[in-house]
Parts: structure tokens; C-alpha cells; sequence
């Protein structure tokens, strides 16, 4: 009996050895295992929808593209950036909310702070310009080995996108930073010095020359996302007009202008909606293409960068009042009630003196793109009622106002249904470059290179259909947007009014420049503007210490704080944190940007 | 679990052998400590590099109970029972009064001028009121005063959630309203016996402890069976053990890594005005119309998480079966297994009552899965030469492990009720349903041979050898060799030292060894391509409702990915003085890690993709260990006390410093730089406040420097405080930690305690951020008001109260605090009655008392901070953020009752 089952024991060990043995013998074990799971690997994406995926995944950096946390840094419209840092706008929300924005809008970049918010924008325009030349290595990596894959023509659209994409996302870095590093797709130091603001300038343009050649005149696919000749052609001019290039910058624009496809909408509430049918309309030349309630479970695409700016509790956004309109802001609107011109124009001294709020009743002439640009008290807010001083978040950070452009209307239905607070999310485009901008712009060269009746045109030409609709009681769609005049208008007196032929340049110049911010307000242009009219410096003082008859720092008690901008403010400051990582040998490869 | 400091910048869990089969896991919840035997803890490299791979973080030896006596079965029963509470309270530290609230709030605007834009929430700011509702939607508004507050309301209007009536409270205590003390209970049976050729031991285990914090509770129930057999010269068995747990509700120990949005947070968030239920008596109200509270009612947050269930369910063992062919020679063969699965099912609730409401519901849950097992192999060689012995082994070792990750949610169920949670088209809305899965491999194969050798019990020596493959690396690289010396000479068996009266035994021991480490994410030698909705895909035709498909580089791959090696030399002594009256036990190690896993950040202008692990960083850990005691005939009394200095060689040969992976509302305040330990803190030093304006003019130029604002230093001396002023301000490491266990025994009676004690470490207080700079209008302490800077208080505890003051609360030396403690552990009493009383069998009846004091200078709730869990793209990086107070729950305080009886 025992040795039976003693032999079977052993038995059954000597398998167990065995299969052990099978065990050594077998490479694979271990190699099998190291597979990683759940990905794709790069030859899974060697063909055409590997690349038009990697382009895809190019545009989606226009917004930043995570959406953990940490947005605000890199968002499309750049608030933060732009407005914020500018008069525009205040950060808004509580004081302690968001720190970061406190010390950009106190001109404190240098702060460890500050960096954090000027890391995030880095990072995403740099990720924007790593997936554009992937696609481009990848392109042609694909059409060496396998031709049937794309025709020449369209494998030459394809890299013509890459390549305007790669050209905005340095541009977006140049008016950030100016002096910054350019990157193509055969690039593999990924540690390259910053080379000067003005060799920027000549390397973008160099992109836009390319994708102007290998793009089509219409968007591939017709796909209204995706950037075409004009887009490229319209992209050149701006920056043109950045280099102060003025008569190719007249040339190109008006080119654009004559031939483009671009018009602008009839009126102003068309301009920015969230309504389908209002979305890429003829004034849009290049758009964030936002969606809502496409699958994504947090709503990422819905605008992620922009939700902070909705109106607070107990408004049906409920969330969180940042980016509200300075004072200064909406004393801008206001207009001289005879020549219906800007009051900043005809009442220099006084225009902006008013500190009060301005609310619903008070019968002040103003233009009519203030209420499209500004939520105010008692006045509709699009069609979901009248906004009212108890929706802003802390009356002493924020003001009395809320942004408007980026508000979706009630009735269109973009409204998100995901994610944390989806009523703060929409799929309204972004504007990135539309066609009033672009004419502005036209008008800005046209005023340098002399042109003045020229430049009053378009101005006049934007003031004309600033002049069409006013906000209307927005009851429905129908009443959103009624003629200026009409008499269920209770709460304001709208007027505008069109200039003659300006007569001199400086007077063309403050014109061109008070209509750029009357048009573009709220959009994150304005401190970019100003960088490139060379008037930072004193408009920022002014705003602060006293202009027109009325000063923030007495307005908003946390701004005496403020840093007056100097020189240093010429550019943002590099992040510390790149010029760290940029390291070579111990020697910052990026250099800072003067006084930072 | 830490052994001699931290060896790698991220998966620092030592190894677990539990019966023989190798296990990392953090927290080893599987095992019910009454079924613990032993617990050897190898520490010296000589020791542990028998276990080669994954040694480098130490390990740790378990043995379960084996057998019992043989004879017929005996059983043991274990109960006890107990109340546990909190040692300490939120609002011991924070106001419960809404009046004296608004003292605070008023002297914050009003210092800054600010006194007209302050909410009117409690009327005239020199006459405050509370008001009789803090919210009420329009309909149900019948007056308001001339401070817009509502004064009436009609009742007959209140409709939850559309139209909601909130009441004022004079002053909520959140803290009582969460938390209270509740019970804990332990039932333990186990039965053991054998005969001649067998051994067993059955034992079942049921622990059951509700949460201090309402609706919460935590179970587990436990089976282990180990049986052994003997048939002749083979013998074979199992050790098996079955664990379930259940965790209802919403808590776990730590808060969550911004220290905001569990309900410690929002205990602290929430001020005193906002009342715990609305009107209804039923509802839970919430701080709607409270200007600047964007948190929610801790209770309503812990009543909505009341059903979510988290479930861990766990087969643990191996099966072995051994050949004795002779006294000298065996073999042993052993599998072991490790079959894991979690499950989480959570809901979502609308919370109407908020600032920030959020108006429809979800559900998310998630299953993980996973597999692991061990096959070894060895065989033993012992012989014994007149005095002289050697111990031969050699081995080995395959494991293998799969996971598997599945988790879906789905938003706006049509019924919110426990049985339509599910994630179904028809139950919610099904365009928000979303499923994601996952997975891992990994496997490692192993040889491995260890000689002994003992000569005259006077000379004792070890040489191990190891090789271990590992699939995580590169094909290349992927064999191993770790090696080890053990050198040991016992000088009281020499002649000089024979029969000293004080030296009674001592051995000096000397140890140096290699181990490895290979524990990263599976899969990352090659590069990784992917995407998501949310990252990649995008709506190129404009249509603002789909989006097309769009790929990224994921991660970059390494295909030279290779063993990260520790190397670790000890010496050490083991001495029994006075003829036994103290065991002294000393060693002093140095442990360095080199080719370190680590995956450096590359400039953003190389993208977001993940980036490579390297073999990179250098790592260093110094330090000693000891321990002191004596048994006596009724006494018995141990110290032990270890200290380590850890410090970061080198992290990458460019890189000078990284950040830690916490980000709360002010930054991250932990880093990792060269020349310091892991997860230093960083930011600036403050040097109090300013004085005055002439104190501001004379210091450098600082961003919103003002009287009563905090001063920070100007380190690098360039006149402006920014970035490059940022320095090492604390450590949160321990300079010393010690242990004293103490026992004793008199007739029936019996008695033991134990004390903890940590020293040097310091705690960054990230919670000040809320409870003493008001963040999102939180709640503050106490004495916010009364110990504020004040042009006469000039060395106050806090800075002036100033609502335009943003820049005192950056991260700095402010917020850094002694974290050293003491604290008695556990005590315990016990009498044994006699066996032999009739219908009674033996038993000891006992009496415990768990973390009765604590003494330590930290201000925060409680100076015992665990880790949190923070994960990298190259794995777990909890010690890049250790000793930072988010919120944590803090210690209980237990009592309890119970009796042990065999029979």
C-alpha cells in the first residue's frame, strides 16, 4: 500500500518538475506577458485612418484637451490671457478661487503662481504643435510605403492642414511669448533655444506660404472644421498685420475681402450662438468647433476652458462667475447721444466716470453691442430671463456684470447634459478668427499705409450691422433679437452712429482701435491688441490709476495691489518650469524673456 | 508599510511572503490577524535577497497558524467588543456660531475697506441679525427686509427640489452632525487538532465597525483553512484563506487629495449659519444664498453615498508538497495563488440646496479583477560535520499575474431607487452611458541558490545567489542578478569572552547584498498609441453634436528598460547582557539605490505623451535600528527606535528638482530635489509679518506686501520675492520614531500597553488654506479673530483678517508644523478565570483601550497622517507626498470588552 501511493506521489512531483522544466524551456513566458494592454501600437495606425486620426486629434488642441482639471490656463477664447489681463474684464469669483488668475491680472507673472496658469497655455499650443507634425512624419511615412493610401493631391490638403495648424499654434505661443522655440516635423532636439520674436514672425509666415500652396480653395471633405486656403490666406494677414507689415498686410487682406468667402452675419446675435443653424456662418473663418452630448461623458468638447464664465447661483448656470466685464469695460459702450460715436471719443476727459451700476432704466445712449457683450441688471440675458446683480458670485472680486457672447441660448438646445455642472457647458463655437476681426484688422493697415477713407468704410461697415438688432425681451427666439428701435426695448436706449471720413491718421488710429474693442470685447483680444498698437503700457495705467475720468483701483480695492506694467510686460513670462526641463549640460537652452 | 526609509520615487510596499507565497500589496487586508502566527520583518539585504526580485523595499515574513496540539479538536473563541470615537473634533478647532462668524467676516472687509460691499446676509453689519432663511426660491417669498434677507415665507409653497425654503441657524456644530462615536466588534473561532500524520487549523473570522462618520460601516468576514499531511517521507498540504469585505459608504480614511470634497472638507467648508435640514424637517438644506459657499452639507454628502458599496473579495493561498528523502536532502514544491476582486457601485445626488447645484443624478461602478500565481521549486541540502553545518538551497520560482478593469456609468436614472441602479438604456439617459475596461500583464521567472554555513556555532556565514527575469523590462535586459553575503561571528562563544558576566551571548553581523526592483506599469517598452473623446476626437464637421475619431502618441517606450538595483550593506549586533536580564539588538545600514525607475518629465515642446521610464535616479537611505528589553519573572518591558535619512542623489543628471504628485487649491507643495529627502516641502520662508508700511518699504519687493501680510524671505537676496525665493521648508520625514511595549503578569491579572512616538517629522498644514484663509468663505478656527495681526497685536498667531489679502496664503513655511507625537496605543487589563469551574471552561476576560493619549504639538485634527493615493504614469507615488494634512479622519479612540475561552 504505501509504496503504491509513494510511487504516485513522486509521480506527481516528477510532473510538477516537469512542467516547470516546460516552464524554463519556454522564452515566451516572459516576453508574452510584456505586451501592453489595451493600446494601439504604431503599426496599427501606418495607413490613412492613423493619419487622419492624427489630425483630428490636431485640431482638438485649439481647447485644451483634458478635462481633469486645470483648464482655464489654455482656454480657445484665452480669458484668462487676454481679457482678464487686459481691461476687459476681472478675474471675478471669490478672491481666494483660482489664485493663479489674481496674479496675472495683478501684472505679478514672474510668480510661482502665475507660472502655473502660463505652463498649462505652453504646454497645449506645444501639444498642438506635436500633433501637427506627427501627422506630417506620419503622412509621409505612409505615402512612401503604401501610395494607394492618399492621391499626391490630397496627401498635399492633408500636410497643407498640418501645417496651418502647426503655423496657428505657434503664432498663439509668439503673441504669448514672442521669443519662442519653432518646431517642424523633422525636429528631434526637443530642447531647441527660442529664437527672436521677429524670426518667429518670418518662420510662421514661412508655414503659412506652404499651406496656402497645398491647401483647396474649400474645406476638405467639406468639413467646416478643417482650415482651407482662405482659411490660410485670411491667417496670414493677421499676421501680417502682428508684423506690421502693413501694405502686404493690405494686400493680402484685400485680397481675402475681394475673393474669400467670408461676409458678416446681418446681425450681432448671430455672431455668437449656440444655435446650429447660426453656427459657422459666413463670418466664421476659423472656429473651435465645440459639441456637447456627443458621447463624451464629461463633456470635455463642450467648451471645457470656458465654463467658469457663466453666471453664479442662484442662475440656472449656478456656476462660477469669473472673466465679469470691467466698469471701464461698459463705460466704453456708452455714446455721445448726439453723433451716436463713442463717448470715449467725443468726452475723453469724462466717458468713463460713471462708477455706478449700470442697470436696466437708465435711458444713457449706449451701443447696442453692449448687451449682447454684457450681462447688466434688469436687462434680458438672451432668452433666459433678465440677468440680475444677484447672480454674480462676490460683488467686492466680481463687479455687477457677466459675460454674454459665450452664454448659449435656452431655446437651442446645445446645452450639455454630462458632466459637473453641464448647464455652464455648450456646444457653442469659439471664435478663433472671424471676418469682423479680419476687417479690422484690414482697417488697422489701412490707416497705417494711409488709406483712410478705406478704413472709415469698415468701420462704418461694422457699425452698420452693430446697428441691426439689440437684445429683445427673449421670450422666444423670435424676440431675442429685435431692431434697436423696437418699442418693447424698456430697459435701454440704444443708438449708434456712423463716422465721417476720418481726417487724420490719429484720429483714424483711436477709431479703429475703440471699435476693435467695442466689437472684439470679451473675446480675448484685447491685450494682444494692445501689445501690438505699442499701448499697453499707458491704456493698462490708465485703467488702473485714471482714464476718461474713472480708475479701477478705486473700483476694485484689490488692484491697488497691481504691478503698473512696464517694459517686462512686452511679453509674458517663459514658464520656469519649461526653461528648467530645457536644460542641456546644466544651461537653460530657453531663454527668459526680458525682466522675468 | 515603510522598511528603512524610501528606496524609489514611486511603489515603495515591501514584499509580503505569506505562507511561502509572495504578494505586494499595500494594505494586506486579507489577513485576519488572529490567524497570524509570526511576522518576520528581513530588513538586511543578506536576509531578503532570497526574494530577490522585488526585495529592494524590505520583507516581510508571515506565517499563519499551522497545527494545533495533537489530539482531538480545540477551539478557541475571541470576541470583543467596543465603542470607538474620534480622539479629536472639527469643532474643537473651528466657530459653531454664526455670529461670531460674521465677527470675523466683518473685520475681513472691513480692514479692507470693503465694508460696503460685504454680503448682507446678516443685516446691519453694526447690529447683526441672523437671519430667519438663508434661501427661499421666489414663489415661496412672501417679505424681504431692506437688507433683501427673507423674513416670511409661506410654507404651503416649499416643494422640494423646485422651490426650496433654507432656514438660518444660529449655529451649526457640522462637526456633532456628521460625526459620533459607534461600535466596533471582532468574532474570531478557530479549531485545530491533527494526529500523527495530519495538522489542522480552521478558523473564521467576522469584524464588523461602523463608521464615525454617519452612514458609514465597515465588514469583513474571513475563512482559513491550513491543513498539512505526513506520509512517510512526503508531505504535502494547503493554506487557504477566504476573505470577503464590504465597505458601505462614502469615506474612506483619506478625505480626498484636494482636501475639499470629502466630508471632512466640506465639514470645515460649511459655515455655521447654513442649517442641517430645510424647512421640511426632512430635506437636507444646503448654503443656497450663502455668498461664497461653494460646498455642500457634509450629512447630505454622506447620506447620498450611504448605498455605495465597495466589496473586495479575495482567495489567498498555495497548496505544497514536500519530499524528505533523507534526513539531509528535500524537495518542496509550492503554488501559490492570489485571486482578487473589487466591485464599487456609487450614485451621484442632485443637490438642488447648493451654490453650486447640480441638478441630476448618476451612477458609476467598476470591477476589478485580478489573478496571480507563484509555482516554486526547491530543493534543500543540510549537513552537519562534527560541529560544523551547512544548509544548501537552491530554486525555483515562475509567477505570473493578469488584471482586468471594467467600469461604466450611466446619468439621469428615471428611478433612483437601490434597484434600478443599473447601467441599462431604458433605466437613465442612455446617451450618457459610458464604458471603459483595461488590463495588465506581467510574469517573472526566477533561480536562485543560497549556502549557509555555521562553524561551531561560532562562525556563521551566507552566500545567496539570484537571477530574475522580469517581463516588465527590456527584452534585452530583462535577467537580473542580485547576490548577497551574510557574515555573522558569535564572540561569546570565543575563549576571552566565555562566561563574562556581562556579555552573556553577543553576535556581530555583517550583511551586504543587491536587490531589485522592476515594479512599474507592465507594457512600457514599447511606445503606446491612444485616445480619447475627450483628448483626440473632434468635431471637424461642425455639426456641435459628434465628434470623429483622433489618435495620439499615448506614451514613449524604453526597449532598455532594465533592473533598478539596491545595494545595501548592514552591520549589526544581537546581544543578551546580565545573563538575560536585556536583549539588545543594533544594527546601522546604508542602503543606496541605483539605476533608479523613473520617468523624468521632458519639455513640453517633446508633448503630453507619457514619458519614458528610464533607469535614471539615485536614491540613498542611512540609518540604525534598535531595540532594548527585558523579560522578567512578571515583567516585561521593550524599546525599540529607528532612524533613517533619506536623500536623492541624483534624479536624472539634468533635472535638479521635481514636483510631488499633490495639487490642492494653493499648489503643490511637495518636491523632490537633489541633495534632500523625497517629498520635501517647498515653497517660501516666512518671516512673520510686516509691521508696517516702513517694515513693506525696507523689505524687497514683494507682490501685495502690506502691514499684517505675511513677509517672505528673500533667499536669493535680489531685492524682489518671486519663484527663486522658493526653498526647502520642512521635512516629513521622521528624525527618530520609537516603539515601547510594555507587559505584565500577577496571579490571574495580567496588563500591557503600547506607545508610539514619531519625532523631527514635519506636517504641512494644507487645511489652513480653508481654516484660517477662508477659501471659498470657509469656516474658521477659533481664535481667527481674537489672535489676527492688529497694528497692536503685532506678533499675533494669524494674519490681519483681509478679504484683498490673496498673497499671505502662498505656500510657505506658514503652513509647516511640528508633526512629532506621542501617543499610548493600546492598554490593555486582563484576568483569567480558573478553568475547572463548573459549566464554565477557561477563559480571560480583558479590557482595551486603544490610542487613549496623545501628546503633540500639531494643531491640526490629529498629527498621524497616512499616505494618500496618488498614482504617476510609472505607478504609486504616495512618498512623494507624504505628511500633507488634506483632511484626514482622524484616530479613533476605542474601547472595549472581550473574552478569550478555548474549549
Amino acid at each position: 500500500m504505501a509504496t503504491v501511493s509513494k510511487k504516485s506521489l513522486l509521480r506527481g512531483m516528477a510532473v510538477t518538475i516537469l512542467a516547470t522544466a516546460v516552464l524554463y524551456g519556454c522564452k515566451d513566458f516572459l516576453s508574452t506577458a510584456s505586451e501592453p494592454q489595451g493600446t494601439l501600437d504604431a503599426t496599427t495606425l501606418a495607413n490613412r485612418t492613423g493619419v487622419e486620426g492624427s489630425l483630428i486629434a490636431a485640431y482638438r488642441t485649439l481647447d485644451c484637451t483634458d478635462a481633469t482639471s486645470g483648464n482655464w490656463g489654455c482656454a480657445v477664447s484665452n480669458w484668462v490671457f487676454g481679457s482678464v489681463a487686459a481691461d476687459d474684464s476681472y478675474k471675478g469669483s471669490s478672491s481666494t478661487d483660482q489664485p493663479p488668475i489674481n496674479d496675472i491680472e495683478g501684472y505679478h507673472w514672474g510668480t510661482p503662481s502665475a507660472d502655473t496658469y502660463l505652463n498649462q497655455k505652453w504646454v497645449i499650443v506645444y501639444e498642438g504643435v506635436v500633433r501637427a507634425n506627427s501627422t506630417l512624419r506620419l503622412l509621409k511615412q505612409v505615402v512612401a510605403a503604401s501610395p494607394t493610401e492618399y492621391s499626391p493631391t490630397e496627401a498635399n490638403q492633408v500636410a497643407g492642414e498640418a501645417i496651418f495648424l502647426r503655423a496657428h499654434y505657434h503664432f498663439e505661443a509668439y503673441r504669448m511669448w514672442g521669443n519662442i522655440p519653432y518646431y517642424r516635423e523633422d525636429d528631434q532636439d526637443f530642447r531647441k533655444p527660442n529664437i527672436e520674436s521677429a524670426a518667429v514672425i518670418t518662420e510662421i509666415l514661412k508655414d503659412l506660404d506652404s499651406a496656402i500652396k497645398l491647401l483647396p480653395t474649400s474645406p476638405r471633405n467639406g468639413q467646416v472644421g478643417r482650415a482651407d486656403q482662405w482659411t490660410a490666406k485670411a491667417y496670414r494677414g493677421r499676421v501680417l498685420v502682428y508684423a506690421h507689415q502693413w501694405p502686404a498686410a493690405v494686400t493680402q487682406l484685400k485680397e481675402v475681402q475681394a475673393n474669400g468667402p467670408y461676409a458678416l452675419e446681418t446681425s450681432f446675435d448671430r455672431v455668437w450662438s449656440a444655435y446650429q443653424d447660426a453656427s459657422n456662418g459666413p463670418e466664421t473663418i476659423f472656429a473651435y468647433q465645440a459639441s456637447s452630448n456627443d458621447g463624451e461623458p464629461n463633456a470635455a468638447n463642450a467648451n471645457y476652458g470656458e465654463r467658469l464664465n457663466f453666471p453664479y447661483s442662484p442662475s440656472h448656470f449656478a456656476c462660477c462667475g469669473f472673466d465679469p466685464p470691467s466698469q471701464n469695460l461698459v463705460n466704453q459702450f456708452k455714446v455721445d447721444p448726439v453723433s451716436g460715436l463713442p463717448l470715449s471719443i467725443t468726452a475723453p476727459a469724462t466717458w468713463n466716470s460713471d462708477e455706478s451700476d449700470f442697470a436696466a432704466g437708465d435711458m444713457t445712449p449706449v451701443d447696442p453691442r453692449l448687451d449682447w457683450t454684457v450681462g447688466r441688471d434688469g436687462v434680458p440675458f438672451k432668452d433666459w430671463g433678465n440677468f440680475t446683480n444677484a447672480w454674480v458670485r462676490e460683488v467686492v472680486n466680481a463687479g455687477l456684470y457677466m459675460p454674454k457672447k459665450i452664454i448659449h441660448e435656452k431655446g437651442s438646445g446645445a446645452e450639455s447634459t454630462v458632466g459637473w455642472q453641464p448647464q455652464q457647458q455648450s456646444s457653442i463655437n469659439i471664435h478663433i478668427y472671424r471676418y469682423a476681426d479680419l476687417l479690422l484688422m484690414l482697417a488697422e493697415a489701412e490707416v497705417e499705409t494711409g488709406d483712410l477713407a478705406g478704413a472709415t468704410a469698415i468701420v462704418n461697415q461694422i457699425r452698420t450691422r452693430a446697428g441691426v438688432f439689440a437684445q429683445g425681451p427673449g421670450t422666444s427666439r423670435a424676440d431675442m433679437a429685435i431692431p434697436i428701435n423696437d418699442p418693447r426695448i424698456t430697459w435701454a436706449h440704444y443708438q449708434i452712429g456712423l463716422y465721417p471720413v476720418f481726417p487724420d491718421v490719429a484720429t483714424a488710429r483711436t477709431a479703429v482701435q475703440t471699435e476693435r474693442r467695442l466689437e472684439l470685447a470679451m473675446e480675448g483680444q484685447r491685450l494682444f491688441d494692445l501689445r501690438r498698437y505699442g499701448t499697453f503700457i499707458p491704456v493698462i495705467t490708465g485703467y488702473l490709476r485714471g482714464v476718461g475720468g474713472g480708475r479701477e483701483d478705486t473700483r476694485k480695492a484689490y488692484k491697488l495691489t497691481a504691478e503698473l506694467p512696464t517694459a517686462r510686460h512686452r511679453w509674458y513670462a517663459i514658464p520656469l518650469d519649461q526653461i528648467q526641463l530645457s536644460q542641456v549640460g546644466g544651461q537653460d537652452m530657453l531663454k527668459q524673456n526680458t525682466g522675468w | 508599510m515603510r522598511i528603512r526609509g524610501i528606496s524609489s520615487f514611486q511603489n515603495n510596499d515591501p514584499l509580503y511572503i505569506v505562507d511561502g507565497t509572495p504578494v505586494q500589496d499595500s494594505y494586506i487586508n486579507f489577513l485576519n490577524p488572529e490567524d497570524i502566527q509570526s511576522i518576520q520583518v528581513l530588513k538586511d539585504a543578506s536576509a531578503a535577497s532570497i526574494y530577490g526580485s522585488r526585495a529592494s523595499n524590505g520583507v516581510i515574513v508571515i506565517e499563519t497558524t499551522k497545527s494545533g496540539p495533537v489530539g482531538p479538536p480545540r477551539a478557541t473563541l475571541r470576541v470583543r467588543t467596543g465603542i470607538a470615537s474620534p480622539t479629536r473634533g472639527l469643532d474643537d478647532m473651528l466657530l459653531t456660531n454664526s455670529l461670531d462668524y460674521f465677527q470675523v467676516m466683518k473685520a475681513t472687509y472691513a480692514n479692507a475697506g470693503q465694508l460696503a460691499s460685504m454680503p448682507k446676509t446678516y443685516g446691519d453689519p453694526n447690529n447683526p441679525t441672523v437671519p430667519n432663511y438663508t434661501y427661499a426660491d421666489a414663489p415661496a417669498i412672501l417679505s424681504t427686509d431692506a437688507y433683501g434677507r427673507v423674513v416670511t415665507v409661506d410654507p404651503s409653497k416649499y416643494s422640494y427640489p423646485n422651490t426650496l425654503i433654507e432656514p438660518a441657524s444660529a449655529g451649526t456644530d457640522w462637526w456633532k452632525a456628521v460625526f459620533s462615536s459607534a461600535p466596533v466588534s471582532d468574532y474570531n473561532l478557530d479549531v485545530r487538532g491533527g494526529g500523527d500524520a495530519n495538522a489542522y487549523a480552521v478558523s473564521f473570522n467576522y469584524f464588523d465597525q461602523q463608521g464615525t462618520a454617519a452612514y458609514n460601516d465597515y465588514r469583513r468576514g474571513s475563512v482559513r483553512v491550513n491543513t498539512s499531511f505526513n506520509r512517510s517521507k512526503f508531505n504535502f498540504g494547503e493554506n487557504i484563506a477566504l476573505t470577503v469585505d464590504r465597505h458601505v459608504g462614502g469615506t474612506g480614511t483619506f478625505d480626498d487629495a484636494s482636501g475639499e470634497n470629502g466630508v471632512l472638507g466640506k465639514d470645515i467648508l460649511l459655515q455655521p449659519i447654513v442649517s442641517v435640514y430645510d424647512i421640511s424637517g426632512v430635506n437636507f438644506a444646503g448654503a443656497k444664498g450663502v455668498p461664497g459657499v461653494n460646498s455642500s452639507n457634509p450629512l447630505k454628502n454622506a447620506w447620498d453615498a450611504k448605498d455605495n458599496i465597495n466589496k473586495d473579495n479575495q482567495v489567498f493561498g498555495n497548496v505544497f508538497a514536500g519530499f524528505d528523502l533523507n534526513p539531509q536532502f528535500s524537495l518542496k514544491s509550492r503554488l501559490g495563488f492570489n485571486l482578487q476582486q473589487n466591485s464599487f457601485a456609487g450614485f451621484g445626488a442632485p443637490t438642488p440646496q447648493n451654490n453650486e447645484a447640480q441638478l441630476g443624478n448618476s451612477i458609476n461602478e467598476n470591477n476589478f479583477n485580478s489573478t496571480d500565481w507563484t509555482l516554486s521549486n526547491t530543493a534543500r541540502y543540510v549537513k552537519t560535520i562534527h560541529s560544523a553545518s551547512l544548509d544548501l538551497l537552491v530554486g525555483q520560482e515562475a509567477n505570473a499575474g493578469t488584471n482586468r478593469y471594467l467600469q461604466g456609468s450611466i446619468n439621469n436614472l428615471l428611478n433612483t431607487g437601490l434597484d434600478s441602479r443599473y447601467i441599462q438604456d431604458a433605466l437613465g439617459d442612455p446617451t450618457t452611458k459610458n464604458v471603459f475596461s483595461s488590463g495588465g500583464r506581467t510574469a517573472l521567472l526566477s533561480f536562485f541558490g543560497k549556502a549557509g554555513l555555521n562553524f561551531a556555532d561560532k562562525y556563521v556565514a551566507s552566500f545567496t545567489l539570484r537571477k530574475d527575469g522580469s517581463s516588465n523590462l527590456g527584452p534585452a535586459h530583462r535577467w537580473g542578478t542580485f547576490p548577497a553575503v551574510g557574515l555573522g561571528w558569535r564572540i561569546s562563544n570565543e575563549p576571552f569572552l566565555s562566561n563574562n558576566r556581562i556579555f552573556s551571548d553577543v553576535m556581530l553581523r555583517y550583511g551586504w547584498g543587491r536587490t531589485g526592483n522592476q515594479n512599474i506599469p507592465s507594457g512600457r517598452i514599447v511606445s503606446q498609441f491612444g485616445g480619447d473623446r475627450g483628448d483626440t476626437f473632434y468635431d471637424i464637421t461642425g455639426s456641435n453634436t459628434t465628434i470623429q475619431p483622433g489618435f495620439r502618441q499615448a506614451s514613449l517606450g524604453n526597449p532598455d528598460l532594465k533592473w533598478e538595483s539596491n545595494k545595501s550593506t548592514n552591520i549589526g549586533t544581537d546581544l543578551v547582557l546580565f545573563n538575560g536580564v536585556l536583549n539588545v539588538v543594533l544594527d546601522v545600514y546604508n542602503r543606496l539605490t541605483d539605476n533608479l525607475l523613473f520617468d523624468p518629465r521632458t519639455p513640453a515642446t517633446a508633448g503630453i505623451a507619457s514619458p519614458p521610464i528610464v533607469n535614471i535616479g539615485k536614491m540613498s537611505n542611512k540609518g540604525y535600528d534598535f531595540s532594548v528589553g527585558h523579560t522578567g519573572s512578571w515583567w516585561n518591558a521593550s524599546l525599540n527606535g529607528s532612524h533613517y535619512a533619506n536623500k536623492i542623489v541624483s534624479i536624472d543628471g539634468v533635472q535638479t528638482q521635481f514636483f510631488g504628485p499633490i495639487g490642492t487649491r494653493i499648489g503643490n507643495s511637495t518636491i523632490n530635489m537633489v541633495g534632500q529627502p523625497i517629498g520635501s516641502f517647498y515653497g517660501f520662508i516666512a518671516d512673520g509679518f510686516f509691521r508696517d508700511a516702513a517694515d513693506v518699504t525696507a523689505h524687497a519687493l514683494q507682490d501685495g506686501a502690506a502691514p499684517g501680510r505675511i513677509k517672505f524671505r528673500d533667499v536669493n537676496g535680489d531685492g524682489v520675492i518671486n519663484s527663486s525665493d522658493q526653498t526647502i521648508i520642512g521635512s516629513p520625514h521622521p528624525k527618530f520614531t520609537a516603539g515601547i511595549d510594555l507587559g505584565a503578569h500577577r496571579g490571574q491579572w495580567d496588563a500591557s500597553a503600547t506607545i508610539f512616538g514619531t519625532y523631527g517629522n514635519k506636517i504641512f498644514e494644507n487645511q489652513m488654506d480653508f481654516y484660517v484663509f477662508q477659501d471659498f468663505s470657509s469656516n474658521v478656527v477659533k481664535d481667527r479673530l481674537a489672535n489676527s495681526w492688529t497694528p497692536q497685536n503685532l506678533n499675533a498667531k494669524y494674519p490681519r483678517l483681509d478679504i484683498t489679502d490673496t498673497y499671505s496664503g502662498a505656500i510657505s513655511s506658514y503652513y509647516v508644523k511640528d508633526g512629532s507625537y506621542t501617543r499610548l496605543r493600546s492598554m490593555q487589563v486582563g484576568y483569567t478565570l480558573p478553568s475547572g469551574a463548573r459549566y464554565l471552561p477557561g477563559a480571560r476576560v480583558y479590557l482595551q483601550g486603544e490610542n487613549l493619549f496623545t501628546k503633540t504639538n500639531y494643531d491640526g485634527l490629529d498629527p498621524a497622517i497616512p499616505a494618500g493615493n496618488f498614482t504617476g504614469a510609472a505607478g504609486d507615488t504616495r512618498d512623494q507626498a507624504m505628511g500633507v494634512d488634506v483632511g484626514v479622519y482622524p484616530t479613533n479612540r476605542i474601547f472595549s470588552i472581550g473574552i478569550v475561552t478555548s474549549f
